[in-house]
C-alpha cells in the first residue's frame, strides 16, 4: 500500500497537483498581459470524488506479473480548463486583469500553503501511529 | 515539474518587458535628435511589438519580443532658421516622438515587470513550502 491509496493524503496530493498546474497557467497570463488577442485561462477546481480518485496518470508501468509494483502517479495529471469570458477586453484584443491575477496568485499561493501544511500534519499523524516519541 | 516551468514563463516575460524598456528608454533619450545636414530625417520613433509563442520545452505559450517597428507619423515641425538642419523656410524637422506617451509606456512596462517578478516570488515561496514537507 502506497501512502497515496491514503484517501486524504491522495486529496492533498492531487490538490497540490492542481495548484502547481495553476500557478503555471496564471504565469502564462501574467506574462502575456500585454500580447494582443489573448485570453485568460484558468483551471476548474476538482471537487469530491475526484479529489479522492485524482486524475489518471499520463503514462502507466507496464504489468506483466501480479507481483510488479504500480506507479503511485505519473506527473503529467490534466485537470479541465475554464475558460471564461473576462469581464474587460482591451482595444488590442487583450483580456488580462492583471490586479484578477495577482490575486488570483495570491489565493493559489496560500491554498497550497495550506495544502502542504494539512500534508505535514497527516505524516506527523502517521508518524505517531507508528509509535514516534 | 511545473513550478520551473512558471518560472521560465515568468522569466520570458521579464526579458520581453525589459526590452521593450530599451526600446523606450532609446526614443525618450532620442527625443531631440534631428538630422545635421538640411533635408535629412531625424529620428524616427521605435514601436516595440509582442507577440505569444509556444515553447516546446515549457509546454506553454511564452512571451516574445517580435520585430520593433517604425512610427510612420509625421515628424514635428519648429521654426528655428539657426539650427543647421533648418529648411530654406526656417523650419527644423524634430523626432515624432511624445514624450507623454513613452512615459506612460514606460510605467506600463515596469508594472507589467512588476507583476512577474511577483510570479517569481509567489513560485519560489510555493517550492519552499514543498520543501518543508521533507523536513517536518
Amino acid at each position: 500500500m502506497a501512502i497515496s491509496d491514503i484517501p486524504g493524503l491522495s486529496a492533498l496530493r492531487t490538490s497540490m497537483q492542481w495548484h502547481q498546474q495553476r500557478q503555471r497557467l496564471l504565469a502564462e497570463n501574467v506574462s502575456n498581459a500585454d500580447t494582443p488577442n489573448y485570453q485568460a485561462r484558468d483551471l476548474v477546481r476538482p471537487t469530491g470524488a475526484a479529489l479522492v480518485a485524482g486524475t489518471k496518470p499520463g503514462l502507466t508501468l507496464a504489468r506483466t506479473n501480479a507481483g510488479h509494483i504500480t506507479l503511485a502517479g505519473g506527473d503529467n495529471t490534466n485537470f479541465a480548463l475554464e475558460r471564461k469570458s473576462s469581464s474587460e477586453t482591451r482595444p488590442t484584443g487583450n483580456a488580462v486583469s492583471l490586479d484578477d491575477e495577482m490575486l488570483k496568485v495570491a489565493q493559489n499561493q496560500m491554498d497550497y500553503q495550506a495544502a502542504t501544511s494539512l500534508y505535514t500534519r497527516s505524516l506527523g499523524l502517521l508518524k505517531t501511529a507508528m509509535g514516534k516519541r | 515539474m511545473d513550478f520551473l516551468k512558471s518560472m521560465g514563463i515568468a522569466a520570458s516575460g521579464l526579458r520581453a518587458q525589459a526590452g521593450r524598456m530599451r526600446v523606450i528608454s532609446e526614443n525618450i533619450a532620442n527625443a531631440d535628435s534631428t538630422a545635421s545636414a538640411v533635408g535629412g530625417d531625424p529620428y524616427r520613433r521605435k514601436i516595440p511589438t509582442f507577440t505569444s509563442e509556444v515553447d516546446r520545452a515549457l509546454d506553454a505559450r511564452v512571451l516574445k519580443m517580435g520585430r520593433v517597428s517604425q512610427d510612420q507619423s509625421n515628424f514635428k515641425s519648429k521654426y528655428d532658421p539657426s539650427h543647421p538642419a533648418a529648411d530654406a523656410n526656417g523650419n527644423v524637422k524634430f523626432p515624432n516622438v511624445n514624450s507623454l506617451v513613452e512615459m506612460t509606456d514606460l510605467k506600463e512596462a515596469q508594472r507589467s515587470y512588476e507583476a512577474n517578478l511577483n510570479i517569481v516570488t509567489a513560485t519560489r515561496r510555493m517550492i519552499q513550502r514543498t520543501l518543508d514537507i521533507l523536513r517536518a
